[in-house]
């Protein structure tokens, strides 16, 4: 028999759907909410419901969106004729906090992975050869993560950019800023020098 | 039950998968102790040191402590430079883990095999990538006690039928036959032209079919996908 009650298990039951919280912290989470601060609580319900209502996926870029506006897929940024490819929600967030960048992007949503069943219909590169095709863009830049799996979807993307003739390039990778050569690993050293650039 | 500890065994990372919040759930084929499976807690996490180094198809000297099924990774070093395996190679070296993952069992020892895989990983490099997937799966065939059999008083110009249960029987050509000579280059490992080995592949892939048991590759079924989607243009 469960020591909470019913409402209580499944209140801890759904905070540990959240990364990184385990049995305690939904225990302290719940009854935080509970006992000081009910209306926090109130408010966190409505606006877990409001966002699962109105937040989709752009159909263009595939990032999360409110409405149908995208705010990656502006008539700015579409004039700006490059489109970025990541993995990821959070690495597009990386590159736009971080980076002059404000062209348009487009979200993979994971990576080419035959053992996990991860093709390119999960990755909606039939999209992104739509997109390709319509004489928009200039240029195609993959920002897929420096592993193998990043690696080899990297390349079918680059290839689809060459069938279009669309230019292709690739965010560099090496030696991050403020490291020592001393400490960092083989793979990435042996990236930075057979990358190495004219000063 | 007793926890054995392993140090440094020579292997490679089959396939990794998030497990928890920083953890990956990883894969790994290693010389002595066979397929084994084990977490790799924090790898993923933010000042993980292990990340960069736990990727497939690359030598690396693992240790880990085992108390059950799964074990659990204590170190990670590289165990040379790492292979140049990039583009549609890439899909060749899943193909040979997939082929691990789904015909080997956890913990069964197959060391020459591994030297067969560490040899395979440094040819899918070289343009010899197609004759090197083919000796691998026949050798693979080999040691889970289902090799090909190929005996030596073939004849080059015969064709033949292969049989599951008699191996090769001379017949008249078909296309579902196999060329005396293609079958002899198979046994001996040359394979040196294209046609001898589109042969050996035909009769390779019915060979591993048979042993899946229902199973699918997904490996092969991608590539073909992604390959087709590219000529379509």
């Amino acid at each position: 028999m469960s020591t909470y009650s019913p409402r209580l298990t499944r209140l801890i039951d759904g905070l540990r759907r959240l990364p990184g919280v385990g049995p305690k912290s939904a225990q302290r989470m719940a009854f935080h909410l509970l006992d000081r601060d009910r209306e926090g609580a109130a408010f966190l319900g409505k606006t877990l419901g409001e966002a699962l209502e109105g937040i989709g996926r752009c159909k263009t870029c595939r990032m999360f969106c409110e409405d149908d506006a995208c705010r990656f897929c502006t008539p700015a940024r579409v004039s700006a004729g490059s489109i970025c490819v990541v993995e990821g929600p959070a690495d597009l967030m990386a590159i736009e906090a971080s980076t002059a960048y404000r062209g348009r992007y487009f979200v993979l949503m994971g990576r080419l992975s035959p053992l996990d069943g991860i093709g390119p219909q999960e990755l909606g590169l039939d999209l992104l050869s739509q997109q390709l095709a319509s004489g928009e863009i200039t240029e195609l830049i993959i920002a897929t993560n420096p592993t193998v799996e990043g690696e080899a979807t990297a390349y079918y993307l680059a290839e689809m950019a060459r069938g279009e003739n669309v230019k292709v390039t690739r965010i560099a990778h090496g030696v991050p800023m403020g490291g020592e050569l001393e400490y960092v690993d083989g793979g990435t050293l042996s990236h930075a020098l057979s990358g190495r650039q004219p000063l | 039950m007793t926890r054995a500890r392993v140090q440094l065994e020579p292997g490679y990372i089959l396939n990794a998968r998030p497990y928890n919040d920083t953890s990956l759930l990883v894969e790994a084929f290693t010389r002595e102790h066979g397929r084994i499976g084990f977490v790799a807690r924090g790898a993923r996490g933010p000042k993980s040191k292990t990340r960069a180094l736990l990727q497939p198809l690359q030598p690396l000297l693992l240790s880990w402590t085992q108390s059950g099924e799964l074990g659990g990774l204590t170190a990670v070093e590289a165990a040379g430079p790492s292979l140049p395996i990039s583009g549609e190679r890439v899909f060749y070296g899943w193909y040979v883990n997939e082929l691990i993952l789904k015909l080997l069992q956890r913990q069964d020892p197959h060391p020459s095999l591994f030297e067969t895989y560490a040899l395979t990983l440094t040819q899918l490099a070289d343009s010899d990538a197609e004759r090197a997937l083919r000796i691998f799966e026949k050798r693979l065939l080999d040691e889970l006690g289902y090799g090909l059999q190929l005996p030596d008083d073939l004849e080059p110009e015969l064709h033949y039928q292969y049989d599951w249960a008699e191996g090769p029987i001379p017949t008249v050509q078909g296309p579902s036959t196999f060329l005396g000579a293609h079958l002899i280059a198979l046994a001996q490992e040359t394979l040196d032209s294209s046609e001898a080995q589109s042969h050996a592949r035909r009769l390779l892939k019915a060979a591993i079919q048979n042993q899946l048991g229902g199973k699918t590759l997904e490996t092969p079924v991608m590539l073909r996908q992604l390959r087709s989607s590219l000529r379509v243009k």
